[in-house]
């Protein structure tokens, strides 16, 4: 039996989890909203984290009916995100694995969200589709690694309809992203964007300046609802998405898809992804916003996973990072 | 505090230094905190370095900084920090035997 303590906190997400073999105990989490119209900053961001990690903590321990004594391993997240937040995450991490005598682990945040996905979904060997504000990767497990095969150019999906959330003031309360797949729902005309797929990889830079500029003309002159462009981007931001991840499973010669990620809860996303599975008589995975979305327990997984097969990180090498490739993990747990 | 010398007169210019120590109830615990607060560079290249010690109970952080700003905000961030290590002890202490 091993029982592992996860700490996230890398966006603006900041939640603890516990995890025994495979069973998820625990996984309070709280959110920093900013005002609509306003991005969250690195700084206001890690001082929201600071407010709340303890009392967050407390609650994981006492949900998973569990005391410090019971933990085996601490982990946290050591990057991708952001610099200032991170740093709070893994100072109290730091602390409580020194003051309970436990081992630490760094681990990748996008390596928590395929662990968790992996073990949520009971997925084999999927192709998968990781899509956050931060990320956008098409992974595949090869060779003691989690490759990447596809990815965004300039900034990640979830980037790209958070900005424009932003632009026309959508609430970021519970999140931007749903929110805009709210309107979506009501939008009924298609409104043509730019499509850039390049081979494997994506860019959404373009996409993102164009209906910037297009939100100003068209709403001003009520050519269309705010509903229709929430509708459009959907629509041409998940083909892309769909295209590439179709790709890759071409090419590995895949049967399942996993989409993981804060906008892999999004279900329109989750049916176009569907619809090209069933074409290709593939199986399509996703887990729900409990654990789509950043959260304590898929650090906590991968740290059970990693921990079991050896890893341990030492205080000395356990600073945080901002820029943390997927790729770079040995995956010394899978065969 | 030093004071920085903007002059050019044959003068080398001189950076703002900042020296702060801490007590902390035992010689285990500042050990403790030392070790949390070590692990992560300065985000900033260039122009300031923090070097960070222990000795008995005491923690001790130096700077050395080109300009007041980047002090300031070097300090207050350290601060922050340590305040969030120390709560984290009061709140999950005390440290397990060794």
């Amino acid at each position: 039996m091993t029982i592992v303590i996860g700490f996230e906190g890398s966006a603006n997400k900041i939640g603890v989890g516990i995890v025994r073999d495979g069973e998820v105990l625990s996984n309070p989490r709280r959110t920093y909203i900013t005002p609509p119209g306003q991005g969250f900053l690195p700084s206001e961001t890690a001082k929201h984290h600071r407010g709340v990690i303890l009392t967050v903590l407390r609650e994981a321990l006492e949900e998973a009916e569990l005391t410090p004594a019971d933990i085996d391993c601490v982990a946290y997240t050591k990057g991708p995100g952001m610099g200032a937040p991170l740093v709070t995450v893994a100072l109290v991490a730091r602390t409580v694995a020194q003051l309970w005598g436990k081992p630490l682990l760094g681990v990748n945040h996008c390596i928590g969200h395929i662990e968790m996905g992996r073990l949520i979904t009971k997925a084999n060997n999927p192709t998968v589709l990781y899509v956050s504000g931060g990320n956008t990767q098409v992974i595949a497990y090869s060779e003691r690694r989690y490759r990447i095969f596809g990815e965004t150019i300039d900034i990640a999906v979830g980037n790209c309809l958070d900005r424009f959330a932003r632009v026309i003031k959508i609430s970021n309360d519970p999140s931007p992203g749903y929110n805009i797949e709210q309107m979506a729902k009501k939008g009924t005309q298609y409104i043509e964007l730019p499509y850039t797929v390049k081979g494997m990889d994506v860019s959404f830079s373009g996409i993102l300046s164009y209906i910037e500029e297009a939100a100003q003309k068209m709403l001003s002159s009520d050519q269309c609802t705010a509903e229709d462009l929430c509708f459009s981007l959907q629509e041409t931001l998940f083909s892309m998405l769909v295209e590439i991840t179709e790709r890759a499973m071409a090419h590995c010669g895949s049967q399942e898809v996993l989409i993981v990620g804060g906008v892999g809860c999004n279900l329109r996303l989750q049916e176009m992804m569907g619809v090209m599975c069933k074409e290709r008589g593939a199986r399509l995975f996703a887990t729900d916003e409990r654990f789509c979305i950043d959260n304590g327990a898929m650090i906590a997984q991968a740290g059970w996973e990693m921990f079991r097969s050896g890893h341990v990180t030492e205080l000395t090498d356990s600073w945080i990072t901002q820029r943390y490739r997927t790729d770079e993990v040995e995956v010394t747990w899978r065969g | 505090m030093a004071s920085s010398d903007l002059g050019t007169n044959n003068h080398t210019e001189q950076k703002l230094e900042f020296s702060l120590e801490v007590p902390l109830p035992s010689a285990r615990e500042a050990h403790i905190a030392l070790q949390s607060l070590s692990p992560d560079r300065e985000p900033r290249k260039g122009g300031i370095t923090k070097k960070l010690s222990a000795s008995g109970n005491m923690l001790s952080a130096h700077w050395t900084a080109d300009e007041a700003r980047i002090l300031r905000v070097s300090v207050g961030s350290f601060l922050d920090h340590l305040s969030l290590v120390l709560e984290t002890m009061d709140a999950f202490g005390p440290p397990a035997p060794q």
